[in-house]
């Protein structure tokens, strides 16, 4: 589906935005603020298959992709929003309940957060842990993080 | 002990209470359960260290007697952080980290992460490639599904299949050994084809494991399928409906038993599986013996393919050329495969640089393990081991 479609869908539904065919698919950005709504629109509109939901560090925020697919046509979505460093975007888990355990991962790792979480608790990591999905944290050798022995 | 005789009823309520009237003869107290108090619930640890979490997996569970009220699967006792580590790694390093994650199946993420890094920097790969490619994989479907067949099997009480089966697994191990020089971590697909062409002579050991592998599994079939305590064990327990597949956006055969026809390599068919003849097989009720069913099935189905991509081997190279340090133009791309466990895809986003900018491992049984809350509560703590075990979950992919 050309991403100037789901652009259609998505102002329908009142939600602007910028689609964008791309080597990855169709590519629609839009503020991190409406994405509930989006992914709401697109659900009714028979993409009923969520793939994925994964943050990047662009450098100068946090990129959030948001893969879903309509299983029968064939036809994937990528909803891209950016949201700032410690900023949020509201949790989707209503229209998709498959993002719950991929908001709390992108919480942790990239230092996000998603209102409306029903269970806002760290996934992969303990307390403590950087947000190391940022570029600014570094891979660190076991031989740095392990303490000297005596 | 006190040597005091219990003389009455009197004698073990707590002080200040007085004996319930019509209590019938012969009775101390009210027996449990009939005097309207509301059982306590108890928190369950089950996990991470329990063989049949299948691997390191820590569920808390609720319980009201036997019934499960919530359950929550608390993960990432094996994060390694894999997604950032391939942040630091050149394109043909790849494979030894992404094996780590899949370490049942790692030809499917090997594969994956090729064809993602092959669509970025449009790279041609031979035709004998996509068909070794296809091949591995399937043998490794073969394996993975073996080493599910029977822990499942152990987690309904029987021992004997599991025993069967790893000796079946062994040859294909053995197979998979020649090929790639590893038993499982493989690192052999790389971007551009396969690291070296199939080895001289594999067509004989490959060729007996394809002249048994139909007859034994149908003898474990026996076993397993047709044992009355497994079936009981296995029929209606875990039904996850259509709908609850699709909302928690569960893959592969755990989908596929919940009757839903979606299987990637028919619907975008990659390395050699557009031109190979084989079946997806679908369940009905979506309970945890149609995904043995069903998972028994694509067994019969990959040895099938095995055997026409053994019949149909294209003659030619194995691999095309690639610069040793591959620098992929700045883009981003998606590239899926159907690993045992369901979609496993590899989203990449290079800057132009010599390692990616980010890399996404798309994992089918972190997905498929989403369910999990929902597919135990309301169900018994029994039979909780049996609905986890038929997810077919593989810790390493889930926590990455």
């Amino acid at each position: 589906m050309p991403a100037q479609r789901v652009a259609d869908i998505l102002a329908a539904a009142g939600v602007p935005s910028a689609p964008s065919d791309e080597l990855l698919g169709a590519v629609v950005r839009l503020e991190a603020s409406r994405v509930a709504d989006a992914l709401a629109a697109l659900l009714a509109e028979g993409f009923d298959f969520f793939l994925d939901l994964f943050g990047t560090d662009t450098g100068e925020a946090i990129e959030l992709t948001y893969h879903v697919r309509a299983l029968a046509a064939l036809d994937d979505v990528f909803l891209k929003v950016v949201v700032p460093y410690d900023g949020e975007a509201p949790s989707v888990w209503r229209s998709y309940p498959a993002v719950l355990h991929a908001e709390r991962e992108a919480a942790e790792l990239l230092g996000v957060s998603f209102p409306g979480h029903p269970n806002p608790k760290r996934l992969l990591t303990t307390e403590g842990c950087d947000p190391f999905l940022r570029k600014s944290v570094a891979v660190r050798s076991a031989e740095e993080v392990r303490l000297p022995r005596e | 002990m006190s040597d005091e005789p219990v003389t009455g009823v009197q004698s073990i309520l707590p002080e200040g209470t007085q004996p319930t009237p019509m209590l019938p003869k012969g009775l101390k107290r009210v027996p449990s359960g009939v005097d309207q108090l509301a059982t306590e619930h108890l928190i369950l640890n089950v996990g991470p260290q329990h063989p049949s979490t299948h691997g390191v997996l820590h569920m808390l569970v609720e319980l009201d007697g036997e019934e499960v009220i919530a359950a929550e699967a608390d993960i990432g006792f094996l994060h390694r952080g894999i997604e950032k580590l391939a942040e630091s790694r050149r394109y043909h390093q790849m494979g030894t980290i992404l094996d780590r994650a899949d370490y049942v199946s790692g030809f499917h993420t090997e594969t994956a992460f090729a064809l993602a890094t092959e669509k970025l920097a449009e790279i041609e790969v031979p035709r004998k490639a996509s068909w070794i490619r296809s091949l591995v994989m399937e043998l490794n479907r073969c394996a993975s599904h073996y080493v599910w067949l029977g822990p499942v099997g152990m987690d309904a009480g029987a021992m004997a299949p599991f025993l069967y089966l790893m000796r079946e697994r062994e040859m294909i191990l053995d197979v998979l050994e020649a090929i790639s020089g590893s038993r499982m971590m493989f690192n052999y697909v790389r971007p551009g084809g396969v690291v070296r062409d199939l080895p001289a002579g594999i067509d004989a050991p490959l060729r007996a494991w394809l002249a048994i592998a139909d007859k034994y599994l149908g003898e474990t079939e026996d076993l397993l399928g047709g044992n009355e305590i497994f079936r009981a064990r296995m029929k209606g327990v875990g039904v996850i409906a259509p709908e609850t597949a699709l909302a928690f956006g569960m893959s592969g055969a755990c989908l596929r038993s919940s009757g839903i026809d979606f299987d990637l390599r028919k619907a975008r068919p990659y390395c050699a599986y557009g031109e190979i003849d084989f079946d997806v097989p679908l369940g009905t009720v979506g309970d945890a013996f149609d995904r043995y069913k069903v998972r028994v099935e694509e067994i019969h189905q990959s040895v099938r393919i095995v055997r026409q991509l053994l019949d149909g081997m294209p003659e030619g190279e194995h691999t095309s050329k690639v610069a040793k340090a591959l620098r992929p133009p700045a883009g981003e791309v998606y590239a899926a495969v159907e690993s045992p466990r369901g979609e496993l895809g590899i989203h990449l986003i290079s800057d132009g640089g010599p390692t990616p900018y980010r890399l996404r491992l798309r994992s089918p049984a972190y997905y498929n393990l989403g369910v999990a809350d929902e597919l135990l509560a309301g169900g018994l703590i029994a039979d909780m081991i049996v609905s986890l075990g038929s997810l077919d979950i593989v810790l390493g992919e889930i926590d990455r």
